[in-house]
């Protein structure tokens, strides 16, 4: 009787410290509950960050273009004795296009007066941006190698590169190409400015 | 002898008649707050979008770092290394140019740029490969959740040793050559170009350096207007 009484008496104690807590946790007051009982997740160690090259550019980025996409490798068959794999990533990116001026030369401006016309070289894609901290893994099933998740998420920056090509990333780069080539001319002075966009010879 | 049967008597009773209220209590409160305050915030809700820019990156930066992480616990290790690669751009933002930006004397012009910040950072994954990866017999090799995270620091890092690179300097020297090369070609012969001293250019590199992170809903006012 009295052994039943001390466990009554044990369990009610930690319900009631179960209790007090559980909302102090979530108070972030205390630590959570379930991280007593998980290893912390891994830190870097100092490393340092080595500068390989550098190069001077002259790139005018005219347009961005923000996407989210999913990409889902299947189903990969293994051999008989390994389990299938799938890997599952969403992929949150950012297109920029824009122009190479280093291609503008003598011969891209001319002048007559208050009057300036300017060739630009055609806009492409400047640069697909999709951090690590873009990628989020959703499923990763059986023994998913490095090298698979780089080709996944290759593939996954050329999906969003796709998307923004059908949304007219370059049209719309060259329209603010040329509007920020008329406002730039327009503070030096210029009246007539005349931008032009070169084609792209193929 | 009755007054201390009464009395150990009365004990229990007094007990249960505060406790139970007790218990309760905080019932209630723990409802309460399971209720009101989730563990898990909403996801935001991203669209597609497309944004004007104005930005002229005039230095490229490539940057290797080698990622390395240890684990150690009392039933085993794990270890990682991982070499990763980066591209930095620097540059000016000529939105933020204005009639006030500019003075212009004769055949001598005065510009005043904004001061050059961090456009982009680029990790490639292609750049990135797993050098050494191991764990002891009663431990899981780095999960792919891990490892993105480990990446996610590395590519942090980065963002913050920005100062110490000296990208902005460099950005600040090629966009004044740059700028003037093209001024002259215009009929200017005298071409003044400062850079506006505002903010310290080293903490406006976090925001625009990371194109990646969803940065809001990002140009949603620009695709509107399209």
């Amino acid at each position: 009787m009295k052994k039943t009484r001390l466990l009554l008496t044990i369990l009610l104690a930690l319900a009631i410290g179960l209790l007090i807590y559980t909302p102090l946790a979530r108070f972030h007051l205390l630590p959570d509950l379930g991280s007593l009982f998980t290893s912390k997740p891994p830190r870097i160690e100092e490393t340092p960050v080595i500068i390989e090259h550098i190069k001077s550019i002259a790139q005018l980025f005219t347009q961005s273009y923000y996407d989210e996409c999913i990409f889902d490798t299947g189903t990969i068959l293994t051999s008989f004795f390994q389990s299938d794999k799938r890997l599952i990533i969403i992929a949150r990116g950012v297109v920029i296009a824009g122009f190479d001026l280093s291609r503008i030369d003598a011969n891209s401006l001319s002048l007559r007066g208050k009057s300036i016309s300017v060739t630009l070289p055609p806009p492409r894609i400047l640069d697909v941006i999709v951090n690590p901290s873009g990628y989020e893994t959703f499923l990763a099933q059986g023994d998913i190698t490095f090298q698979e998740r780089i080709d996944a998420q290759e593939k996954a920056k050329k999906m969003i590169e796709v998307n923004a090509l059908k949304k007219g990333i370059l049209q719309n780069s060259g329209e603010q190409g040329a509007r920020i080539m008329e406002k730039f001319f327009q503070l030096l002075g210029f009246e007539q400015i005349q931008v032009r966009i070169a084609k792209e010879l193929f | 002898m009755e007054e201390i049967r009464s009395r150990q008597g009365k004990k229990p009773g007094a007990l249960m008649r505060y406790l139970i209220p007790a218990v309760f209590l905080l019932i209630l409160i723990n409802a309460v707050t399971v209720k009101f305050y989730p563990t898990r915030q909403p996801r935001r809700i991203e669209i597609q979008t497309l944004k004007d820019l104005a930005e002229l990156a005039t230095i490229e930066y490539d940057v290797k770092k080698i990622i390395k992480a240890k684990d150690v616990r009392w039933y085993g290790d794990r270890k990682i290394l991982i070499e990763t690669a980066a591209v930095l751009k620097a540059g000016i933002d000529l939105g933020e140019l204005s009639k006030q930006d500019i003075l212009i004397n004769g055949d001598a012009i005065t510009i005043n740029l904004p001061q050059p910040r961090l456009l982009q950072l680029d990790m490639k994954p292609r750049d990135m490969r797993e050098i050494f990866n191991d764990s002891g017999t009663l431990r899981q090799d780095f999960s792919n959740e891990e490892k993105d995270q480990l990446l996610i620091q590395g590519q942090e890092d980065i963002k913050n040793r920005i100062a110490e690179m000296g990208i902005l300097k460099r950005a600040a020297q090629n966009t004044k050559l740059l700028l003037e090369s093209w001024i002259k070609q215009t009929g200017f012969r005298e071409v003044n170009i400062v850079f506006k001293i505002t903010q310290p250019a080293g903490d406006r590199d976090q925001p625009a350096g990371d194109r990646s992170q969803p940065a809001g809903v990002r140009g949603s006012q620009d695709a509107q207007r399209r």
